[in-house]
């Protein structure tokens, strides 16, 4: 473009700079990250669910390697050799103490802990897979499995869980962890039953459900290979909290005298056993008690820190 | 409105029906049959049998079904092994005691929860958001009985303020003004026990149902009518901000029963949770599962209620 | 102050983030005459909402700040009065409308309640009084049976009565001014016309001054008396709606305007935009905020224009250096404008031939 030859380049003063453009050019998009990573950031940012993760791995730890690693691995060694033997005070060698018959304190409540631990997690574990299986199949199919699932599952949320439980083990359990899993488990279900079902609801109306279906995804494949990952957070959530929930329950359980019975030890029938003793000695009580208390709190932090990474639409607060 | 609440109850009779068959099944699933569980052992033979014919267990058991629903209906839940009374008695008697402590942790918790909950959102990450919040969340992460004997060993034991159980000091006769003082100092404890774990967990549900209510766009315009604060958080906030509160309230009233049980437990107060308890220990059974059967109904009867307190305090639900 | 009901100068309101302060509204002069009716224009984030609340001091404080200027409104500093005297001039000197009728009407209280809040915090009205007004305005806002209607709540009227409601509340203390905050975004297009129309004709028929603020051109033709102009936090022009949309002054006017589509266009040519993007309000540029769009923008433009008269008209004031009508400024834009144009085309080539289809595949413009 010859200035010379446009008419009206000639109305401009030779010395008139053209100012040239001011881009404004968006910033570069932020390296794209994956899904999981993304989640795996947020829950990180989370400082206190940072703290509920580090003290649920300490607990495991601690109870899962701590006997053979700090050698505290008889719960059962009474020694009644001396006064000072029994309801002894922290030393040493016996970091919490003993109680009455002079077990090791500190290796019952290892002991313990591997027994309410697992069962926390087992009866978990076994209650999301009924939970989601039933919840799948009410919330996908509708119409009379789903009313008559929910319905069942209406009987089950309308009987307090505690009488039903108390009633229950005392008629059909026999102390052992695996009866008292199976126990929590089989009532344990229904909210995360509840849950997916909704989810499902929701999911099923979705276009890619849709989608799937055009290329002849059958049923079963498409309940749980298509609308099921998209369902998981919410169940990851309920998981965890479920596992804190079934600790309290069994504690609750083995505290009246109903859950786990010895031989087999858990915090809460160490805090049965301590409670005689509540007088003399509280911190037989007292120190089962804290370790429930934590693992519950963990496991609280860990939970909530898992909702606010998964959930879309958090904002800050 | 009214045929909203008559649409609930005809949807919460089948679930009660569904959940007597649930019991009566549960009734012949006990370990011993529908005999060890209705029959005092001690009976004799001839006993056994005029039971036998009264509770028609040689009938089918469709028949004994209805015969078992006919004589719940009229509460006749058959008699107690331990005292031979009829089970409506023995439970009738723990009655009061439960309503007591529970009706007055439940005042005391709805107002605190009310208010710290109102507080921690207006002072949101305050020191004072942040100090309430984290008591509230030990508070649920502490399962109740571990609060209870806490408070026993701290209170009762150690400082000697307070008893750490029964509803009264036995062994006195005392004055009406000292024996209502001293029944006071025994209900002290239990109640506040219960009444902050629902604290906890209800104070959190209402700061997060204000927060929310307090972004609304119709608080802005309430704001810009040249609403006062107080007006703004009383009149406006609070009233929507609870509706959801209350719902929780009523449902977690419902399950009474359980906490009753663990709470009586603890510190030996004479209710319906402790007679489960003890019949428990005892095997008990007509006892139990007529207990089964009201807490039950109770919670059924109290979900019931929440959806209604729902309808009648938010209006999008009253008339739609 | 004279005859102005209101008069805002330089008028800053900023919100703290992390990354520093937002300059929503960096430096905003106008008045208000009473009774007269202005639309303030302008694209999203332009900073007119924000105005809008910073009169009536409801911006929430953190992460707001007024951080400069004043609004006087009858003898006072709006942003300087204690907390009790601006309560007292919300609702009673100072109507209120916004957006989404929707969400801006409490769902659990009566409509008339609602109404008669207002009556009887300011005029001490009693509560049979009080609703028998909320009555007759309910009716002056064209809500059939207004008798039976006044005990409805919000969600069983439409959009549009939600918004006639809302008007009612505002104005029912007969307020000195109104003001609008994009009242008819959310209604349907039908519903649009007769709500602006009604705000219209009450703000005539009480003598209620009106701030209509809308990004909808359409809309500000059909009510107001005087449109002001904003972007990118600061008035850039205003005028009297016939002598905006006859002769507008400043680059980004005459952008706004040819971007509205007309019915005597081609039906084929293509809508007409302004290119670019408003600037970060982060960290806004130091000279005109349009400088980076503009085709007519010199090296002096890098300093912010005065909001000065045109050609020594009073009523008809632009923040512009260059004088857009004048031929040798438009020789210069159109020259810029051929260039940018050339250097798209180039961009557009280069980038073909890298993907490696060639240069036969380039359409010609």
């Amino acid at each position: 473009m010859d200035i010379s030859e446009d008419i009206n380049a000639r109305q401009v003063t030779p010395n008139e700079e053209i100012e040239p453009f001011l881009e404004l050019t968006p910033e570069l998009a932020q390296k794209r990250r994956s899904q999981t990573r993304i989640i795996f950031d947020r829950f990180v940012r989370n400082k206190a669910a940072i703290v509920g993760a580090i003290g649920l791995i300490f607990l495991f730890t601690m109870c899962f390697l701590g006997p053979t690693l700090t050698g505290h691995n008889d719960p059962n060694q009474q020694n009644v050799s001396s006064v000072s033997a029994t309801l002894a005070s922290a030393s040493w060698q016996h970091p919490f103490g003993t109680d009455n018959v002079g077990r090791d304190v500190l290796a019952r409540v290892m002991a313990g802990g591997q027994v309410s631990l697992l069962v926390g997690l087992t009866s978990m574990l076994m209650a999301i897979i009924l939970g989601v299986g039933i919840g799948a199949f009410a919330g996908y199919y509708g119409g009379i499995i789903d009313n008559v699932l929910m319905r069942f599952t209406d009987i089950i949320l309308s009987v307090p869980i505690y009488l039903l439980l108390f009633v229950l083990s005392a008629s059909f359990t026999d102390g052992t962890p695996k009866s008292i899993i199976i126990l929590i488990a089989v009532f344990g279900w229904t909210y995360a039953a509840r849950l997916v079902r909704s989810e499902f609801l929701t999911l099923k109306e979705r276009e890619f459900v849709l989608a799937a279906r055009t290329i002849g995804v059958k049923n079963f494949r498409m309940m749980f290979r298509h609308i099921l990952p998209n369902a998981l957070g919410p169940i990851i959530v309920n998981a965890t909290l479920l596992v804190s929930n079934n600790i309290i329950l069994e504690s609750v359980l083995s505290y009246f005298g109903f859950g786990i019975k010895p031989p087999d030890s858990s915090w809460g029938n160490l805090v049965y056993d301590g409670q005689g003793l509540f007088d003399v000695d509280p911190k037989l009580v007292f120190i089962p008690g804290l370790m429930i208390f934590f693992t519950v709190l963990c496991l609280n932090l860990v939970g909530d820190g898992l909702r606010d990474a998964l959930d879309p639409y958090m904002t800050e607060r | 409105m009214g045929r909203y609440i008559i649409r609930r109850f005809l949807q919460a009779i089948p679930l009660l029906l569904l959940i007597s068959i649930a019991m009566f099944l549960l009734l012949h699933a006990l370990p011993g049959g529908p005999e060890a569980v209705l029959f005092n052992p001690h009976l004799s033979a001839a006993g056994r049998a005029a039971l036998r014919a009264r509770f028609g267990l040689d009938d089918s058991v469709p028949i004994q079904y209805i015969k078992w629903l006919g004589r719940s209906l009229t509460g006749d839940f058959g008699f107690s092994f331990a005292t031979n009374e009829p089970v409506m008695t023995v439970i009738g008697r723990r009655f009061p005691a439960t309503l007591e402590l529970f009706s007055v942790a439940l005042v005391v918790a709805l107002v605190l929860a009310i208010v710290i909950g109102v507080v921690s959102a207006l002072r949101q990450s305050s020191a004072t958001d942040y100090v309430l919040m984290t008591l509230s969340y030990f508070g649920i992460s502490m399962p109740i009985f571990l609060f209870g004997l806490f408070a026993q060993d701290i209170f009762g034991v150690q400082l000697h303020w307070l008893p750490v159980s029964g509803t009264q000091t036995l062994g006195y006769q005392l004055a009406p003004i000292d024996a209502f003082v001293d029944h006071l100092e025994h209900l002290i404890m239990p109640m506040s026990v219960l009444a902050i774990s629902y604290i906890a967990g209800w104070s959190r549900y209402m700061r997060s149902s204000m927060i929310e209510v307090v972004h609304q766009d119709y608080m802005r315009t309430a704001r810009a009518k040249g609403v006062s604060s107080t007006s703004l958080i009383f009149r406006h906030a609070l009233r929507n901000a609870v509706i959801p509160l209350i719902t929780v309230v009523a449902i977690d009233f419902g399950a009474v029963a359980g906490g009753a049980a663990i709470t009586e437990g603890v510190f030996a107060w004479p209710g319906m949770g402790s007679l489960f308890i003890d019949e428990l220990t005892r095997r008990d059974y007509p006892v139990l599962l007529g207990m089964l059967i009201i807490s039950a109904v109770f919670v059924i009867f109290f979900n019931l209620l929440a959806d209604i307190l729902y309808a009648v305090m938010d209006p999008r639900i009253r008339y739609s | 102050m004279g005859e102005n009901l209101l008069e805002v100068q330089d008028l800053k309101t900023y919100f703290k983030t992390k990354s520093g302060y937002v300059r929503a509204v960096d430096g905003v002069n106008f008045s208000i005459k009473p009774g007269e009716k202005v639309a303030i224009v302008g694209e999203s984030g332009c900073g007119k909402s924000v105005t809008s609340l910073s009169i009536m001091r409801l911006v929430a404080q953190p992460p707001g700040e007024y951080a400069g200027g004043s609004i006087l409104f009858d003898e006072q500093d709006l942003l300087t009065v204690p907390e009790s005297t601006m309560r007292s001039i919300r609702g009673a000197q100072i109507g209120m409308i916004f957006q989404d009728p929707m969400t801006c009407l409490n769902p659990t209280m009566s409509v008339g309640k609602q109404i008669s809040e207002g009556l009887r915090i300011h005029l001490k009205l009693s509560e049979p009084e009080a609703r028998r007004r909320a009555i007759s305005l309910l009716e002056q806002v064209g809500i059939p049976a207004a008798g039976e209607r006044v005990d409805a709540y919000p969600h069983q009227f439409s959009g549009g009565m939600r918004q006639r409601v809302m008007i009612a509340m505002a104005l029912a203390c007969n307020p000195k001014l109104l003001i609008a905050d994009e009242p008819t975004t959310a209604l349907d297009v039908t519903v649009q016309a007769q709500i602006i129309e009604l705000i219209g004709a009450v703000c005539s028929e009480f003598g209620t001054a009106l701030i209509l603020i809308t990004h909808d051109l359409g809309v500000v033709a059909g009510v107001a008396d005087r449109v002001i102009v904003m972007y990118a936090g600061k008035v850039i022009e205003e005028a009297s709606t016939e002598e905006l949309f006859a002769n507008p002054r400043h680059p980004y006017t005459i952008g706004l305007l040819a971007s509205v589509p007309r019915l005597d266009e081609s039906r084929q040519g293509e809508l007409k935009t302004i290119e670019g993007a408003p600037p970060d309000l982060l960290k806004p540029p130091t000279g005109c905020p349009f400088m980076p769009r503009c085709y007519f923008a010199r090296s002096i433009c890098r300093t912010m224009p005065p909001l000065d008269p045109y050609a020594g008209d009073m009523s008809h004031r632009k923040a512009c250096w260059v004088d857009v009508s004048d031929p040798k400024e438009q020789a210069y834009a159109e020259r810029r404008r051929q260039e940018r144009v050339a250097a798209q085309k180039a961009a557009i080539e280069a980038a073909s031939v890298a993907a490696g289809t060639g240069s036969e595949s380039v359409t010609t413009a």
